[in-house]
């Protein structure tokens, strides 16, 4: 029984950006060269070679492509000009687009058009359903922000926030089962025991709120901006499906909700300059490259973190009328950023990595204490 | 009885050897179907036989001669001493002619073919009288023969470059008896071919080949050489270039200096020995190697007490001379050749390993270069031949640590041997510099020759194995017990004073790590530095990657766009020393073709119906 090859497969990943991989002559300089690279997860040589050949399946249950961070150093060395490390980002779109059951991750990478399409539709949706909830189920009047009668009250908020994170959630659980049935149920794969689920669980974790892996690469700074970036963004996550009423209550500051807000404000806009910057001027080998879907993320990142400064900046200047428009603006931008990208694109990645070392982890376990691959090549080639 | 004995004598002399007078018989093959138009052979027997020398011309028919014996009658009657057979494909009658010469008692080998065939194009009545005419004289047809110019020609050649390919090149032009001025920069001729031990896929000695060309080189009288020279300007044009050598003074007297070395002795300066790639130090006064040709010292002006004090210090070597050759204050010269052809072939500089940061070259003692190692393990090397590994040793004068090879210095247990060292690799060139695979393999032979013990690893991308023999090399290292490992290495790096070299074996997927005592690096081939200058000055043109450029890439790869500049060897791109060899053959032969037209040109200018004789045929 042979594997089936797709020879369309390496055209198909053009559309998520491994533009390059077709030049790659399979020397091994990059697997070498990376510093997460280990036995027996050999990368970024293996995948490029996946490509090449249209081995669609062996490349769909990898979790290489997650055990990379894309330093660079592996492009910056490639001797063909190959970017094994933009192609390994190409593959993590593609597996993103692969455990999407629903079929929009593919259409959004796919045709820019249609996710900027899908941006704005959501867009306008939310500004016209914020707009007429606020006239006729909230307070009504423009004019009023905060306190009883707030145009936006944070408890009617705060019922759309969770039933829309729950949805979200939902969504992107279901992706992370089926990536599970992907790569722990591959061709390569171990059968995993469910005391070692239980066992490893703390990496999960672990992993999520360090990304300690991210520090191997050479260059520390991706990491740092990255964590950096994930903080803020949780911390402000945090602060508006919990805190949202000490957020807006004002217009006195209350230093000991605000303190954080500001310094997550802060991380958010400094970091997406600080890409927005890195992937104009391409000032590294991780930034020579951008998708469409980098600079969407990016403009909403950076949109929606400036929308929220100035309400809050207009709200405390006294300016109630134009702080709820802006708030409304701001929601525009929040909602199909989360919408679009959780489930679907760049912030489903915060759940994969770390599932993926998970699931590196376990396999390595299982295979540690004797357990063979059970799947169908590992039958037919029982050494292997 | 001197007298008769005299008389003998002279008339020995005087006897002429040719027969004074022509008497020639023009023989015009009548084509039963005319192939031509224009060729009226009726006309052309009356032209003929008009023709300085010609006793008899006759058309003869289109059909194979039967009568041998009535055509020698024929000739011993008009009493012809030589033949010209003119036709479409004349050289069918030649066999029937030389037996009828034969068998009149005269030179068989007197007749010549006047071939219309051989001329393409449209043909006419004045094309064939000239060949015809040119056969009548002896002299080969030359199809763009114009009406005699008065242009001068110059048999003299340039030869840039004193490698294996400029070596080849000179010696084929001089041996033909023509004028070689061979220009090279450096202090003696032999180039990178004199560093090799041995060469592949025969493991030859290197300089077992070598060595007597560049001796034929020193004792042929038609070869001037021209050391420690290079070519500033260039001037006029095929035929009669000018070119104007800066000669650097090597201040001490070619025809005076035995190589006795006394000089070298008392030198006080020590530098390290560009011929034995910084691995080895020399002397300030110095012979290259002891084979050098030619085989005389010289002084390195940028080193040199004495130079560099401008006549205040030291002056031992002149003092300690006892043949007086030492002239330390001999001056640079500006030298003018006046040549006809140009050959360059200044060969190739290996890539410089420092670029190449991750594999350590010049931070790790025993991080080498491939040309490094051929001296390494070269009998006239360092520690004669033996591998051994960098040892640290106090230098006396500097008062600092230095690592330098030492004949009993340790053994490597376990050499690494690095393909691709930039090549095949767009951050540095990205062309394939076709020898390295195959002198990685000669070097993974020597290093298990000589150590049977070592382990040997060669990591490669792919194995270019192309040339004859060579897929028979490879596989006969590779049973040598020689570990292949299909990938490109990452990096090198010193743990603890251990070497490790990293990378992943693409076939067995995975990566590995291996301790080695000695990392050879298989750097590849570039452009002579200053190739770009030298094609400014010479008016060629380089190819993207600084090669020198053809004129065609298959039918004329030794050519350039301009006339008379032909280029032979790596210079052109990266090459073999059987190509290359083969490559100079081809380029001398490209300059022979303009001497000897010339030369025939000249003779026909000169041959007039007075002094028309049948020329000796060589």
């Amino acid at each position: 029984m042979a594997v089936r090859a797709n020879p369309d497969l390496i055209d198909e990943l053009q559309h998520f950006g491994a533009k390059d991989a077709i030049k790659c002559y399979q020397c091994g300089n990059c697997s070498a060269a990376c510093s997460h690279s280990e036995d027996p997860y050999v990368f970024p040589r293996k995948s490029m070679r996946y490509l090449q050949m249209g081995l669609e399946k062996p490349l769909r249950s990898a979790l290489d492509p997650w055990l990379c961070y894309y330093c660079g150093k592996c492009s910056e060395q490639c001797p063909r000009g190959a970017e094994p490390g933009e192609t390994m980002m190409g593959v993590r779109r593609w597996l993103t687009s692969q455990y999407d059951f629903t079929g929009i991750s593919r259409l959004l990478y796919r045709s820019w058009g249609s996710e900027l399409a899908a941006i704005i539709v959501v867009a306008l949706l939310t500004g016209a359903g914020f707009l007429s909830f606020g006239l006729l189920g909230g307070g009504g009047n423009l004019a009023v922000y905060d306190g009883p009668g707030a145009f936006l009250p944070p408890h009617a908020i705060h019922v759309f926030d969770w039933t829309m994170g729950a949805l979200l959630g939902l969504l992107l659980s279901i992706n992370c089962l089926r990536m599970w049935q992907f790569t722990m149920h591959g061709e390569h794969a171990v059968p995993v025991p469910f005391s070692l689920y239980v066992r490893h669980l703390l990496l999960l974790p672990l992993h999520f709120f360090t990304q300690k892996r991210f520090r191997h690469c050479e260059d520390k700074t991706p990491w740092t901006n990255h964590l950096i970036l994930m903080f803020s963004y949780l911390t402000m996550l945090t602060l508006i499906m919990v805190f949202l009423k000490e957020m807006q209550s004002g217009p006195k500051v209350n230093w000991y909700a605000h303190s954080f807000g500001y310094l997550s404000a802060i991380g958010l806009v400094a970091t997406s300059i600080f890409a927005i910057r890195g992937r104009l001027k391409k000032d590294a080998a991780y930034h020579r490259h951008s998708h469409e879907s980098d600079w969407m993320f990016l403009g909403l990142l950076l949109f929606v973190s400036i929308t929220g400064i100035i309400q809050h900046v207009l709200h405390r200047a006294g300016l109630p009328m134009a702080a709820n428009i802006t708030y409304i603006v701001h929601l525009m931008g929040v909602v199909p950023m989360l919408a679009l990208e959780v489930p679907f694109s760049k912030w489903s990645h915060l759940a994969y990595r770390p599932l993926a070392i998970y699931f590196a982890q376990l396999q390595q376990a299982a295979q540690a204490q004797g357990i063979r691959p059970s799947g169908r090549l590992a039958k037919l080639n029982p050494v292997a | 009885m001197p007298e008769p004995r005299n008389q003998n004598r002279e008339s020995a002399v005087n006897e002429p050897v040719v027969a004074a007078a022509p008497r020639i018989g023009v023989f015009l093959v009548q084509a039963d179907e005319e192939p031509r138009a224009g060729v009226d052979v009726t006309a052309l027997a009356q032209y003929a036989a008009q023709l300085p020398g010609v006793a008899v011309a006759r058309t003869i028919a289109a059909t194979p001669i039967a009568n041998i014996e009535k055509l020698a009658a024929e000739i011993r009657k008009a009493g012809l001493n030589a033949i010209v057979v003119a036709g479409e494909h004349p050289g069918f009658y030649k066999p029937a002619f030389a037996h009828a010469m034969a068998l009149a008692g005269m030179d068989g080998s007197a007749v010549r073919l006047a071939s219309f065939a051989e001329r393409s194009g449209p043909m006419s009545n004045a094309c064939a009288q000239a060949i015809v005419a040119y056969a009548v004289r002896g002299v080969p047809y030359a199809p763009e023969a114009k009406a005699a110019s008065n242009r001068s020609f110059n048999a003299a050649t340039m030869v840039i470059g004193g490698g294996i390919a400029g070596i080849q090149a000179a010696l084929e032009i001089a041996e033909s008896g023509n004028k070689v001025y061979l220009v090279e920069r450096s202090g003696t001729i032999g180039g990178r071919m004199a560093m090799f031990d041995k060469t592949f896929p025969t493991l030859d000695c290197a300089a077992c080949i070598l060595t007597p060309k560049m001796v034929a080189v020193g004792q042929n009288p038609n070869i001037e050489l021209l050391v420690l020279s290079e070519v500033q300007e260039v001037s006029g044009s095929f035929g009669q270039f000018k070119v104007k050598v800066l000669k650097h003074a090597t201040r001490v007297d070619a025809t005076a200096c035995v190589a006795c070395g006394d000089c070298a002795r008392f030198c006080p300066v020590t530098t390290a020995s560009e011929f034995d790639m910084g691995i080895a130090s020399r002397k300030g006064i110095f012979i290259p190697f002891p084979q050098a040709v030619p085989n005389t010292y010289m002084i390195d002006p940028e080193y040199c007490t004495w130079v560099l004090s401008e006549g205040k210090k030291c002056g031992a070597c002149a003092k300690k001379c006892s043949k007086g050759a030492v002239h330390l204050d001999a001056k640079d010269e500006f030298v003018d050749l006046e040549v006809g052809n140009i050959i360059v072939a200044t060969g190739y500089d290996t890539l410089d390993a420092h670029r190449v940061e991750r594999y350590g070259y010049g931070t790790y003692p025993n991080v080498l270069t491939s040309l490094e190692f051929e001296r390494l393990t070269n009998a006239s090397g360092p520690t004669g031949g033996k591998i051994t590994m960098k040892v640290k040793k106090l230098n006396k004068k500097t008062k600092a640590e230095e690592w330098v090879f030492e004949p009993d210095g340790p053994k490597p247990k376990a050499v690494a041997i690095v393909h691709c060292v930039g090549s095949r690799d767009r951050n540095y060139n990205a062309y394939c510099s076709r020898v390295c695979c195959m002198y990685s393999l000669k070097f993974a032979h020597l290093v298990r020759e000589k150590l049977p013990e070592a382990k040997c690893y060669e990591y490669y991308i792919d194995m270019r194995a192309f040339g004859k023999g060579y897929e028979e090399f490879h596989e006969r290292i590779r049973e040598e017990g020689v570990s292949l490992v299909r990938g490109r290495t990452a990096s090198v790096v010193d743990r603890d004073g251990q070497l490790y070299i990293h990378g992943e074996d693409t076939i067995a997927e995975h990566l590995i790590t291996v301790p080695v005592d000695m990392v050879i690096l298989s750097v590849g081939l570039q452009p002579s530095h200053g190739a770009g200058e030298l094609a400014r000055q010479l008016g060629i043109a380089r190819d993207d990657d600084g090669w020198f450029r053809e004129l065609n890439y298959n039918a004329e790869p030794n050519s350039t766009e301009r006339e008379g500049i032909y280029v032979a060897g790596v210079c052109q791109g990266p090459k073999d020393i059987p190509d290359t060899v083969a490559q100079a053959s081809a380029a001398a032969a490209h300059a022979l073709r303009s001497i000897v037209r010339h030369k025939a040109d000249v003779s026909a200018r000169q041959t007039t119906p007075e002094n028309a004789g049948v020329p000796a045929r060589s």
